[in-house]
């Protein structure tokens, strides 16, 4: 684990990855400590007020600081958006090893399920997902998982083919080893490196869709301060306070960037061939 | 007259995250007008970085020493501009490559590649060129070579798409060919013929060429004088007809020492009389018969085969013999039909093979890097079969001695381990089992000479102390010779023909077999 | 490519289609809203609720209701809008027209920038530019429509005054009028697809300048303008063609955002109406239809990728 920190931090990518991901980490951790203000406190005399000392991101349309809110809104937006990430993607992982493992018929069967239910837009499917369950955060996050976990089934496929071609494989059904053994001891390790890859990316992804749904009014809802729902509701007042509208905007982007950056920085760092 | 290629202390460093790596040191060489010079060099050697630095297709962490001169004829390539060395390469020299189906374009026709170089360097129009190019494929002997420059290079064999580069590289008449062990990536038969075909056109022509290969006994055969490279120094260069007689440094003397020579016999002693294992009728096939189409034929079609308690069974044939499936049908790693008999068991299929019997039968791959699990250490990976067939972990540094590692080796990963390090690792894995019969599928293909001479060491070292038969597949007949009790030959999924050393040795076997040999080059001298 | 391999990806397609519809419909009949009561209201009688059920079907098992739904589809009725009761088919394909041509002018705007980018990026990789150019398709992948659409309305709408807002003008009504209304909105939908897509591009041209063809190419001497054109662009390109196709996806959703923020009357924005005003058949319908935009897309881009590279042999 230390060994993956230390190879993670010899790239650039890792370095601002890891570094963005601290700054995150601790806005969802300490975020009621740090926010200056509370994110409910009104303060209708300093509406609309731009950014400066009292209030270092600006005000908005209730008077509230907006960096109070970001902070405190980055426990709505990313723990919820991780999770469905990393859970849609287990689910997706064994379904690809899986069908990997079974390869024939089976197989065929599974990939085109899965290629005919990728066809559906993901926002689409998250959309008609909500509508059903209703709104919610946390219907949002289950929308997003079941989003998720066809594309990681169709990479955690393919990296799983390729490592079933390698001689260690041949070599342990060779000694007669049963397939669990041979999918969990043998073919796992060497998959899941490029699932966690692939996965990390994809948080990028599921916090946008995240703050889109929140946004179009069907994640989180008011009076909660996820980034998404701020962008939705300064939507308004943007010729009056762009900054309403803009803080929340780069939150997102930086959160994106961040495991954007952190996936490609672990692309190096879990390659075992990298040593020297 | 001054010769062709001259290079003089010529000296080159690649600048790694590790530091910086002497790659060549003052390498000095030359070669005349008609002459063709053998570099013979392992793996890291620098053999084809001279190639690259001749070309000047250096990669970009490459810095050539100040002082060193490479000179074609009157030219000083190192001051070459980029657009002069436009007009060197292709026209005055040129390169024939290792691996054909790389080395072509796939998305433009053979004809285009081929005439390209005419359309560049002579100045032809392009139906000139067309036309020059078809005459050059009828020239280097190549089938309907007028249908073959509408074809793209998929369409192509391995023989024929090199035969398509080295026509490429001659069109132009250039005055030097660096050959980057043009043969290596060939079928033994098909890379003789190539040699032939070069034989020809070296004559014909009257070029000078840099024949770079790791095989000195090939080199030896097709080169007026030889210079050996270790780690970036020429430490000899002597006349072909020399290099083996009178080696004279002891780096030539070690590989001249490793390269198999088939008169040379490792083996002294004779098999056992009984069966150990039988094979009867072994068909594998790879692909599903599909609605409407014929059945595929079979990897191997119904062969039958014994091996004999202790013995050396050596198989060989080229590529799509059907060897290495007789290898998975045997380890149950591939599907089969057919029957086999262990120790006078019978074994009904894949499904059939217990514990015993995969004891018994153990197998090690032919390429060290896919064969052990890159996330187990040594430990792991040996653990695992002293589990399974009841031997004992703490033996694990025994084992390793046996083979020749250190136990500190323990504890590594695949990844910090040699290929020739690698390959041990993998041979005690089937030792740790104790097995009877130990299957080698080209376990010695992809290593330099001197370690393969190690390496088959071992195996016999091993086969004394423990009185195991191997079922030995590879497709270097001279090292087959030279360790195996009976041999067995297959072509096409069939077995063609089936030897001991004395029927070889009186020449009762088949043209086939008698092509082979023909086309392994053997040491001169 | 064979008959054969053609009959295959058009039953392939109409697999997709079957799944799509089954699960959507599976979807959305977990509905616990009585449709009868959202179509007459909360104060229609129940009577008139029972003849409303009897006639949309809504009693029977929910296989018979997809059978019912699927063999109208078949025969092309797509079904009568619960919100407006118009029949659904009409106005879904109106408003695919005006979606396919902001996702049409989308894709043309991304392929002309992220392929020369990427290619570009690829020959002078690890320089200056190309490291700047990375960074600049990060943050594009990282910006989702919505933030993107928001930011360019307040500087360019809003600030600047250069282009309306929001709102659709048919092309055949007033061409520029028309254009101006569909330039932040075409920007938006390609913006993270450029940024994707060049990346994608830079990756597979680095490994084709990488290639022993390439290598051997150039120690023909050949100059590098020759090379380039002839030999690496070739190779380059016919990998993008799988994933522009593949990026289809993202682009349709995409296209809803974009049509609910600049007012486009286009499939998504369609979607999104019926979404909320749990209007079933212009749902399933409209899921349908754009899952059959991408299904489609996919299998042409495979045609052309065969027809282009020898190469592969689909038999």
């Amino acid at each position: 684990m230390t060994d993956v920190l230390h190879r993670l931090l010899r790239t650039p990518q890792g370095v601002l990855g890891l570094a963005l991901l601290l700054v995150l980490v601790l806005a969802c951790l300490l975020g009621g400590a740090l926010a200056p203000y509370s994110p409910e406190t009104m303060d209708f005399a300093g509406r609309f007020a731009p950014p400066g000392t009292k209030h270092w991101f600006g005000a908005d349309q209730l008077g509230r600081d907006v960096l109070s809110r970001l902070l405190i809104g980055a426990r709505s937006t990313i723990p919820l958006a991780v999770a469905a990430t990393f859970s849609g993607a287990a689910v997706g992982a064994c379904i690809g090893t899986l069908s990997a493992y079974l390869g024939g018929r089976w197989d065929e069967a599974i990939t085109r399920t899965i290629d005919a239910v990728m066809a559906i837009p993901h926002l689409l499917l998250a959309l008609i997902l909500v509508s059903t369950l209703g709104k919610g955060s946390t219907n949002a996050a289950l929308a997003i998982a079941i989003s998720v976990a066809p594309s990681m089934a169709r990479v955690t496929r393919s990296v799983a083919l390729a490592v079933r071609q390698q001689d260690y494989v041949k070599a342990a059904i060779a000694r007669g080893e049963g397939g669990g053994w041979i999918v969990l001891r043998e073919m796992l390790p060497n998959v899941a490196a490029p699932v966690i890859i692939e996965a990390t990316i994809r948080v990028a992804f599921a916090v946008m869709l995240f703050a889109t749904l929140s946004f179009l009014g069907l994640g989180a809802q008011p009076p909660a301060s996820e980034w998404g729902l701020m962008v939705s509701e300064a939507r308004r007042f943007m010729h009056q306070a762009p900054w309403i509208i803009v803080a929340p905007a780069l939150a997102i982007a930086a959160t994106a960037i961040c495991f954007n950056l952190l996936g490609d920085g672990l692309r190096d760092a879990l390659n075992p061939r990298d040593e020297r | 007259m001054s010769p062709v290629l001259a290079v003089r202390d010529y000296s080159l460093d690649y600048i790694t995250r590790g530091g910086t790596q002497r790659v060549l040191q003052d390498v000095t060489l030359s070669i005349d007008s008609g002459e063709v010079l053998g570099l013979v060099g392992e793996s890291g050697s620098g053999k084809t970085s001279l190639a690259w630095a001749i070309m000047r297709h250096l990669p970009g962490n490459a810095r050539e020493a100040p002082g060193g001169s490479l000179r074609l004829g009157d030219t000083d390539l190192r001051a070459a501009s980029n657009k002069a060395l436009e007009t060197i390469r292709g026209r005055r020299m040129s390169m024939v490559f290792q691996d054909p189906s790389t080395a072509l374009n796939p998305t433009l026709s053979i004809g285009r590649q081929v005439s390209e170089v005419l359309v560049r360097h002579r100045g032809l129009s392009e139906k000139e060129a067309w036309r020059a190019a078809t005459e050059a494929l009828e020239h280097v002997d190549l089938r309907d070579p007028a249908g073959l420059m509408k074809r793209y290079p998929h369409e192509a064999s391995g023989g024929e798409k090199q035969r398509v580069v080295i026509a490429t590289a001659f069109a132009c008449r250039p005055e030097l060919i660096v050959f980057d062990e043009p043969t290596t990536a060939l079928d033994v038969i098909t890379g003789a013929r190539i040699l032939e075909l070069f034989g020809r056109l070296r004559t014909e022509t009257g070029v000078a060429a840099l024949y770079i290969s790791h095989d000195l006994a090939l080199v030896a055969r097709v080169a007026d004088r030889v210079a050996i490279l270790e780690k970036g120094r020429i430490v000899e260069e002597a006349p072909a007809d020399r290099i083996f007689s009178t080696p004279a440094h002891e780096y030539t003397r070690r590989l001249v020492a490793a390269v198999p020579r088939p008169g040379h016999r490792l083996v002294a002693d004779q098999a056992q009389p009984q069966e150990l294992l039988r094979a009867e009728g072994i068909a594998v096939r790879y692909q599903r018969k599909r609605l409407f189409h014929a059945a595929p034929p079979p990897a191997t079609d119904h062969v039958s085969l014994d091996v004999r308690r202790g013995e050396i069974l050596g198989i060989v044939g080229e590529s799509g013999s059907g060897k290495s499936s007789i290898a998975r049908a045997l380890t149950g790693i591939a599907d089969y039909e057919g029957g086999i008999t262990l120790d006078g068991k019978a074994i009904g299929s894949a499904r059939a093979m217990n514990r015993a019997y995969r004891k018994a039968v153990q197998i090690v791959f032919q390429h060290p890097d896919s064969s052990l699990n890159p996330r187990q250490t040594v430990a792991d990976i040996l653990a695992r079969p002293l589990r399974l067939y009841g031997g004992d972990v703490a033996t694990i540094p025994a084992l390793l001695e046996e083979v020749r590692l250190p136990a500190s080796f323990a504890a590594r990963y695949p990844h910090q381990l040699s290929g020739g390090e690698k390959q041990r690792v993998a041979i005690a894995r089937a030792f740790a089992a104790k097995p009877e019969l130990v299957i080698c599928d080209e376990i010695t293909a992809p290593l330099d000479v001197s370690v393969q001479a190690s390496v088959v060491e071992l195996l016999l070292r091993l086969r004394e102390a423990n009185g195991t038969a191997y079922l030995f597949i590879t497709h270097d007949l001279n090292l087959v010779q030279q360790v195996a009790h009976r041999i067995v030959v297959m072509r096409q999924g069939e077995i063609v023909d089936l030897l001991d050393m004395a029927m070889l040795r009186r020449g009762e076997i088949h043209s086939y077999t008698r092509e082979l040999i023909a086309a392994s080059p053997t040491p001169v001298g | 490519m064979t008959f054969a391999w053609l009959l295959r990806r058009f039953f392939t397609v109409l697999y997709t289609l079957l799944v799509v519809s089954i699960l959507v419909f599976g979807l959305t009949q977990i509905l616990p809203a009585d449709a009868a009561v959202t179509l007459l209201g909360e104060n229609a009688t129940p009577d008139a609720l029972a003849a409303v059920r009897l006639r949309l079907g809504l009693g029977d098992p929910a296989w018979l209701q997809y059978w019912h739904w699927l063999s109208g589809l078949l025969q092309g009725d797509f079904g009568t809008s619960m919100r407006t009761s118009q029949p659904v088919g009409p106005a879904m394909f109106t408003a695919l027209g005006r979606s396919l041509m902001l996702g049409a002018a989308s894709l043309i705007l991304m392929l002309v920038i992220a392929v020369p980018l990427g290619i570009w990026a690829a020959l002078h990789r690890g320089k200056a530019a190309d490291v700047v150019s990375g960074l600049v398709s990060c943050l594009g992948v990282s910006l989702p429509e919505f933030v993107t659409a928001t930011l360019l309305l307040i500087v360019v709408a809003d600030r600047f005054q250069l282009l309306p807002a929001t709102g659709y003008v048919a092309p055949s009504e007033d061409l520029t009028d028309s254009v101006r209304h569909l330039i932040m909105p075409v920007v938006t939908v390609s913006l993270i697809m450029i940024a994707h897509v060049s990346r994608m591009v830079r990756s597979e041209a680095i490994d084709v300048l990488n290639s022993d063809y390439i290598r051997a190419a150039r120690l023909k001497g050949l100059p590098p303008r020759i090379v380039l054109w002839r030999h690496v662009l070739r190779n380059a390109l016919l990998p993008t063609i799988t994933i522009v196709a593949l990026d289809v996806g993202y682009l349709l959703g995409g296209i809803i955002v974009v049509e609910e923020i600049f007012a486009i009357p286009g499939i998504g924005r369609a979607l999104i109406v019926a979404i909320t005003s749990r209007d079933l058949p212009s749902i399933q319908a409209g899921a349908v239809i754009m899952a059959a935009t991408y299904a489609i897309t996919n299998t042409l881009a495979d045609i052309a990728y065969v027809l282009i590279d020898r190469r592969i042999r689909y038999d």
